[in-house]
């Protein structure tokens, strides 16, 4: 592509063309520039702060086990993660201590105890409780409500196997899985061991 | 005109005496010169060697220390967007621009990965959310209408998920989309844009009807608040094209229930309680006229026709009379002012929905009681006549308007 054979002769030719080229809602370039390195800038930080969250709930958390129901590794055949059923995910209506009956997506208060070396819920509240020694409070929200019990979601019920495990599950087989709880209520799944299958 | 033609043919010009010397260069320099072209092989070259990478790194992710893992994705993040500014700077729009768009699905992809590498996935919908902000920030600081449609996209998707992998509608990212990119559009009047954003809308409404299991007509009080916004816009083709989506939406639904309508298995799921809908939809109707009313375009208050609620009729023959009912008088309407305006684009529109509403009636109302090859025979002569009154009809509205002309 040839260059104008005569060089522009006013000023005024280079700032038309100038306006042509950039359209005129964009901003200036050095404007432009500075927001767009602000931009990265807070992606990279938001990304680091999603890894810093994960690092500090472990560091910082509570940790607690809980066991699944058996795990189907067929469903490693279609997805890389696990969908996991805790043995606190379905709990009797009993355990329930608000005043209304729960609604669906509501967030609750799971108060947990340790017994036999597992936790399990021994109350849900609507609001943050108060606690005993001993007892640690997991959130999670309704899935589903029935006459004499209720369904709930941790937002811990996927788990992205790492190879080692992914071998050792052959067959429907109950998971024990280490949860960390943040002091400022996140969790998230630390470990998995895979337990021996039940008898048949 | 291209600066191709002005540098063949300008000097031609100048010696006809058409331009002087002096504009041919002011012309030229209004058409700046294009930058050459990238050479394509080194670029195919350092794609494949790309690509090699990124497939050793898929297969070892799992196995490679988070700290790598982290770092790669933080670095190919920058990378891409220093990449985009280094060739935005040399005017390379498209690659650029490109670039920018990687750029924002490598911050959406390393936010997904580094919750994987968690294990926070499924905890909450904030990280998700970042990615909206960031694709409608870019837009605003880029002005660009590829990242504009990426970002209706990345919304539809992160609701999509949101809705069906951890059960919840995030409010804050369909609040972004609309207001962060709908204003940028109200800003920035674009016919094409609109229609993007008109439909990334409604497909966000309909996750939220579906999630909270509410009535499905529901869905067109946000369709139709859409619709008023566009009844506001000064600029008439961009507010037509946002009005597109909602309009299609209403006359797709009325035409399945003309159709389908009579099982009780949508009946039931369809109805909102009356009164509350009723009052609704009227305080946006309201809103709507008040836009058409303050534009001067009082006229196109008969698209609402659509949304009278013939579906409010129980199940069986009256609800199909009903929404056939208002499919003749909305696809009627069409036809009545396209020829007022003489718009031949609106009255092919117009014959279109007649003849299709026309089909659906003849359809549902005779297919049960008549002989088949006299119900083919009927229904195709009725349509080829119908056809052909409606053409003779728009010629004659034409060859008037053509007469009528000084």
């Amino acid at each position: 592509m040839s260059a104008p054979a005569t060089p522009i002769p006013a000023a005024a030719g280079a700032q038309v063309a100038t306006a042509i080229v950039r359209p005129s809602h964009t901003l200036p370039e050095p404007r432009r520039r500075r927001w767009l390195w602000g931009l990265v800038v807070a992606q990279l930080l938001f990304v680091l702060a999603v890894a810093g969250a994960g690092y500090a709930t472990e560091q910082l958390g509570t940790t607690i086990t809980l066991r699944t129901a058996p795990a189907d590794p067929r469903d490693l055949r279609f997805h890389d993660y696990l969908e996991l059923r805790y043995l606190i995910s379905e709990l009797p209506g009993h355990l329930w201590k608000g005043s209304a009956v729960p609604r669906r997506k509501a967030p609750v208060y799971v108060v947990l105890e340790q017994r036999q070396g597992v936790y399990e819920a021994v109350a849900v509240h609507p609001e943050q409780p108060a606690i005993g020694p001993g007892q640690t409070v997991l959130r999670g929200w309704v899935q589903e409500t029935w006459r004499r019990s209720m369904r709930l979601r941790y937002g811990l019920e996927r788990y992205y196997l790492p190879e080692e495990a992914r071998r050792q599950l052959r067959r429907p087989q109950p998971l024990q899985v280490t949860v960390s709880i943040a002091p400022w209520g996140q969790a998230r799944i630390s470990q998995v061991q895979v337990l021996p299958a039940l008898p048949r | 005109m291209s600066r191709r033609v002005l540098e063949t043919d300008g000097r031609d010009w100048v010696q006809r005496g058409i331009i002087a010397e002096e504009q041919r260069v002011q012309l030229l320099a209004l058409y700046p010169a294009e930058r050459p072209p990238l050479a394509l092989l080194p670029l195919l070259g350092s794609l494949l060697i790309l690509l090699s990478a990124l497939s050793v790194v898929a297969a070892n992710w799992q196995g490679l220390p988070e700290v790598v893992r982290l770092a790669l994705l933080l670095g190919s993040l920058a990378g891409t967007y220093a990449a985009a500014e280094y060739f935005l700077r040399r005017q390379y729009e498209s690659l650029g621009m490109g670039l920018l768009g990687l750029g924002l699905l490598l911050f959406g992809i390393s936010i997904l990965l580094t919750s994987q590498m968690y294990q926070l996935i499924g905890y909450d919908l904030s990280g998700l959310v970042a990615w909206a902000v960031a694709g409608v920030a870019l837009t605003w600081v880029y002005g660009s209408r590829f990242l504009f449609i990426l970002t209706v996209v990345i919304g539809g998707l992160v609701q999509g998920y949101n809705t069906g992998q951890l059960g919840a509608f995030s409010y804050l990212t369909a609040g972004l989309t609309a207001g962060g990119l709908g204003y940028y559009w109200w800003r920035r009047p674009d016919s094409v844009l609109g229609a993007v954003l008109a439909s990334g809308l409604l497909w966000q409404a309909a996750l939220l009807i579906s999630h909270l299991h509410i009535k499905i007509t529901w869905f067109f009080l946000p369709a139709m608040l859409l619709y008023a916004f566009g009844d506001w816009q000064p600029d008439r083709p961009a507010g037509r094209a946002l009005q597109g989506p909602p309009l299609v939406a209403a006359f797709v639904f009325t035409l399945g229930l003309a159709l389908f309508g009579e099982s009780d298995i949508y009946a039931g799921r369809l109805r909102a309680p009356m009164l509350p809908y009723l009052a609704a939809l009227g305080v946006v109707l309201a809103l709507s006229a008040v836009g058409k009313q303050r534009r001067g375009r009082l006229g196109s208050l008969t698209d609402w026709l659509l949304l009278l609620p013939g579906f409010y009729f129980t199940g069986g023959l009256p609800l199909a009379v009903a929404t056939l009912v208002v499919l003749y008088a909305y696809s009627g309407a069409v036809l009545w002012r396209a020829h007022q305006e003489q718009n031949p684009d609106r009255v092919t529109l117009g014959t279109v929905l007649f003849i299709l509403t026309t089909a659906v009636a003849y359809f549902k109302l005779t297919w049960g009681f008549m002989d088949k090859s006299l119900f083919f025979l009927l229904g195709g002569g009725l349509l080829l006549g119908l056809s052909w009154w409606l053409r003779r009809r728009a010629a004659r509205t034409f060859s008037t308007s053509e007469a009528s002309k000084p």
